[in-house]
């Protein structure tokens, strides 16, 4: 059966040629298209930045990769460590592990109060509320309570972020059999031994998905935090150059943010299978 | 001594169990069966600790516990095993809570007694059936009988004085139940624990109890022993005489024949 003949059969069993060509065929159109809008643009006018040719993204990916953080465009080359890209990457990663820890007390919030029905009860309503704020409309709060340094970043990750994996967290913990608590009890654990040792260890591969799905809401958060106020960062840098139009600077950085949060979320799925081999998903 | 007095239990307007009175003695193996949904399981749980009645007293050695402990054992039908832990840990677990708790782990003193532990538990296994390669194994990858022999070998490490199993046999095949059967009853002649086994098949609550307990419209429809004639000549009788007075659907009753 041709293959537009099975494109709405339930059963359709696509040869494993065809499954990789399907899962390429919109990035290799992606490029060409873009390649295309590329060259018409740079017909009609040579100097177009918007759409940069592959020699000016070759052009700008060395500077990023080769340039330090300054404005001198004579600047001499540098090593990589001391380039603006990685001068950038190292200051969001911070941003982002600060605001990964965080999600740790966030974690054990929740495990407790899907345990302890007072402690949920204390709490839930509060972070069902608390869940419903945009964060970014209480930016211009944490600016001001915070002032314009790291915390108010953070605090609008965790702002953004927290009730989603605490209130995750909770349904995980309320999902656990009970079986397994009066199993636990049974076997002469206490409230925490069962909360910690039973529950928190079979839901956590559970957890570390749901956080893992978070990752571009983390993300998201974070360059709204760098993109207004601050002085370093990935996304801090590409609203510099889009100032400038310096666009064979921003699609590599646009590119290098979406390989750095691949390559986060398979460390992390890697992490789970291997700490948890017994979990299935 | 396990004591129930007035136990009244009303989940949503209906009574679940009412006016119910039973006094099990230590040592005793006790079936209880009936029709789904006429009590049993709530009754378990109302032993085990794990729920409270609506009124009346549930008393084990004439005190009143309100939750699960260490001296009551539980072997469920589903879920009765940690998914996240092997065979060995799964079974090690009850003993290395007790003597260790959370923190204690994290001392060098765990790591030795973990491995007198670990030997211990091996001799379950082997007393359970189960292979030394099956140890390592997590109870997704074992077969429905092997996972209630370690359910079984995780709560007989324990020591417990009342093992209370709900429907642990259910999902067995027919084969593999009759082994468990014998099993459960061996162990019970070596260990005198006191057994409360829940079933709604009632060859199986013959062969395996000493007593068997008929629940049935929110009450104990019939109390009886079992004689040891009752697992020989006169099985058949004695299970019609059970099945008819518990109600027990005609289907169940048929297991009988491939328990024999």
């Amino acid at each position: 059966m041709s293959l537009f003949g099975s494109l709405f059969r339930v059963d359709a069993r696509p040869s494993p040629l065809t499954a990789w060509t399907l899962s390429w065929f919109l990035f290799a159109a992606g490029i060409a298209l873009y390649f295309y809008t590329s060259y018409n643009r740079h017909i009609e006018n040579p100097d177009d930045r918007v759409v940069p040719t592959l020699h000016q993204l070759g052009q700008g990916i060395a500077g990023a990769f080769t340039r330090p953080d300054t404005d001198d465009q004579d600047a001499p080359s540098v090593r990589f460590t001391e380039s603006m890209i990685w001068t950038d990457t190292v200051a969001s990663a911070k941003r982002f592990i600060w605001s990964m820890l965080l999600l740790i007390p966030a974690v054990i919030l929740g495990l407790h109060m899907g345990m302890f029905p007072v402690v949920g009860k204390f709490f839930l309503r509060f972070i069902l509320f608390f869940d419903k704020i945009i964060a970014l409309s209480v930016l211009p709060i944490l600016f001001i309570a915070f002032g314009i340094d790291e915390l108010a970043k953070i605090m609008l990750i965790v702002i953004g972020v927290t009730p989603t994996i605490i209130l995750d967290t909770v349904n995980l913990t309320k999902g656990v059999p009970p079986e397994q608590v009066v199993k636990g009890f049974t076997l002469g654990a206490h409230d925490f031994g069962v909360s910690y040792l039973i529950v928190l260890k079979q839901i956590l591969p559970r957890v570390l998905n749901s956080i893992r799905l978070n990752l571009k809401s983390i993300m998201l958060f974070l360059f709204a935090g760098e993109m207004i106020a601050s002085q370093d960062g990935l996304a801090f840098r590409i609203a510099l150059l889009r100032r400038h139009m310096g666009m064979n600077v921003i699609i590599p950085y646009v590119l290098w943010v979406a390989l750095l949060l691949f390559l986060v979320d398979l460390s992390m799925r890697v992490m789970n299978r291997k700490l948890h081999p017994w979990f299935h998903e | 001594m396990i004591r129930l007095e007035k136990i009244c239990v009303v989940y949503g307007g209906k009574k679940v169990l009412d006016d119910l009175n039973l006094t099990i003695k230590a040592g005793e193996f006790i079936s209880v069966c009936g029709q789904t949904g006429c009590g049993k399981s709530t009754m378990l749980r109302l032993i085990l600790g794990a729920e409270r009645p609506t009124s009346g007293r549930v008393l084990i050695e004439g005190r009143e516990l309100p939750r699960p402990d260490r001296h009551r054992g539980y072997v469920p039908q589903k879920y009765s095993l940690f998914p996240d832990r092997t065979v060995l840990d799964n079974i090690t677990f009850g003993p290395e809570m007790e003597e260790f708790g959370i923190l204690g782990r994290l001392t060098p003193a765990f790591r030795r007694r973990r491995r007198e532990l670990r030997d211990q538990a091996h001799g379950f296994l082997r007393q359970m059936g189960l292979q030394e390669a099956d140890a390592g194994k997590y109870p997704d990858q074992l077969s429905g009988g092997m996972q209630q022999r370690v359910a079984i070998a995780q709560a007989l490490i324990m020591q417990p004085k009342i093992l209370l199993m709900d429907e642990a046999f259910s999902a067995l095949d027919p084969k593999t139940r009759l082994d468990m059967q014998r099993l459960l009853r061996k162990l019970w002649a070596e260990t005198g624990t006191t057994i409360l086994f829940v079933t709604h098949n009632v060859a199986e609550a013959v062969y395996l109890g000493t007593r068997v307990v008929g629940l049935g419209q929110a009450r104990v429809l019939f109390d009886i022993e079992v004689p040891d004639s009752a697992r020989g000549q006169d099985r058949e009788r004695f299970e019609k005489l059970v099945a008819e007075s518990s109600h027990v659907e005609q289907a169940d009753y048929e297991v009988s024949e491939l328990t024999a």
